[in-house]
């Protein structure tokens, strides 16, 4: 089974829908999961309790995880100066601590069985330096920072961490920026055009699978940076 | 000894993976003096999780206090098998 955070909507739904489609087994965790048509439980992966009560769920229902993919994430495009504290904090929260407390929790389950594989969200915003993004660029180096880490920290078990490093991917996260601030970002990267989920579900598939067995501790820029 | 903590003993062995090595109850499993390396006590929680699972209870190694280097559970084997039989006692 694949678990897949913030698989309700936008790029987790997106990834949700290509995995199921390749007749993976998905289980989505998202805050409100009331109208998702496949398999999902509530959670807010910020609250390491609602993440725990899940893994013992699943630990307790004998339930295989062989992959996480942390697509749980908020944006915040402001400048710092203006960026409100709660903003900050909530952003650093559901960005960077989710995405660490689904690492811990999650980790145990792929290490009794001595294999799997992390998928973590970065933003190509951590490399370009962008303008506007900066609370939102520091929660996502975080989880760089991290990833890196944890992938030497899994290796003994056979257990992969990567990222994966959007650039402006049209989903509700981009609500409230203009086409032409979408230009310039794209602009940057190396294949400067704008990508859709499915390129991003594309190297979801290509890191989830085995013939991905090499590679880990990486950071996968959609579009280049 | 209690069957719990002849498993735990039995465990503890396996992860270690050195017959020449006598477990003792003031044995460190952190720190100065330990015999396992930090991958090696994560992998005897995960080999607890499930004797837990076994005797009925869930084993929780991951609370701020089970990680607190001063008082961690890891302290000794002793303070683990304390720690274990705290939780199952809470438990049932």
């Amino acid at each position: 089974m694949i678990i897949v955070t913030g698989g309700s909507r936008g790029l987790g739904r997106s990834i949700c829908e290509r995995l199921l489609s390749k007749g993976q087994e998905v289980l989505a965790l998202a805050r409100s999961v009331e109208d998702v048509p496949y398999a999902a439980l509530a959670c807010d992966v910020s609250d390491y309790a609602q993440v725990k009560a899940v893994a013992k769920h699943l630990r307790q229902n004998n339930m295989k995880v062989s992959g996480v993919v942390n697509a749980a994430g908020i944006a915040a495009m402001n400048l710092a100066v203006t960026t409100p504290p709660d903003t900050t904090a909530r952003v650093v929260q559901v960005n960077l601590l989710g995405t660490i407390y689904c690492c811990q929790v999650f980790a145990p389950l792929m290490m009794r069985q001595k294999g799997g594989c992390f998928i973590n969200f970065s933003t190509i915003a951590v490399a370009l330096g962008l303008k506007g993004e900066a609370v939102y660029a520091a929660s996502k180096a975080g989880v760089e920072g991290f990833s890196r880490a944890f992938a030497r920290e899994m290796a003994d078990f056979n257990i992969r961490v990567n990222c994966i490093a959007p650039g402006p991917i049209d989903t509700a996260l981009l609500r409230g920026i203009t086409s032409d601030q979408i230009g310039k970002i794209v602009s940057q990267q190396i294949l400067p055009w704008q990508f859709g989920p499915d390129a991003v579900s594309d190297v979801v598939e290509l890191l989830l699978d085995d013939r991905s067995g090499s590679l880990s501790g990486q950071v996968f820029g959609i579009g280049g940076a | 000894m209690s069957d719990f903590k002849e498993k735990i003993y039995a465990e503890l062995q396996e992860v270690i993976d050195n017959d020449d090595i006598v477990i003792t109850d003031e044995m460190p499993l952190i720190g100065d003096g330990s015999v396992l390396d930090s991958m090696k006590v994560v992998s005897l929680c995960i080999a607890l999780e499930d004797v837990a699972a076994d005797l009925g209870f869930e084993f929780d190694w991951t609370s701020n206090a089970a990680m607190s280097r001063s008082r961690s559970m890891f302290r000794s084997v002793g303070a683990l098998v304390e720690e274990f039989t705290k939780q199952m006692k809470a438990q049932q």
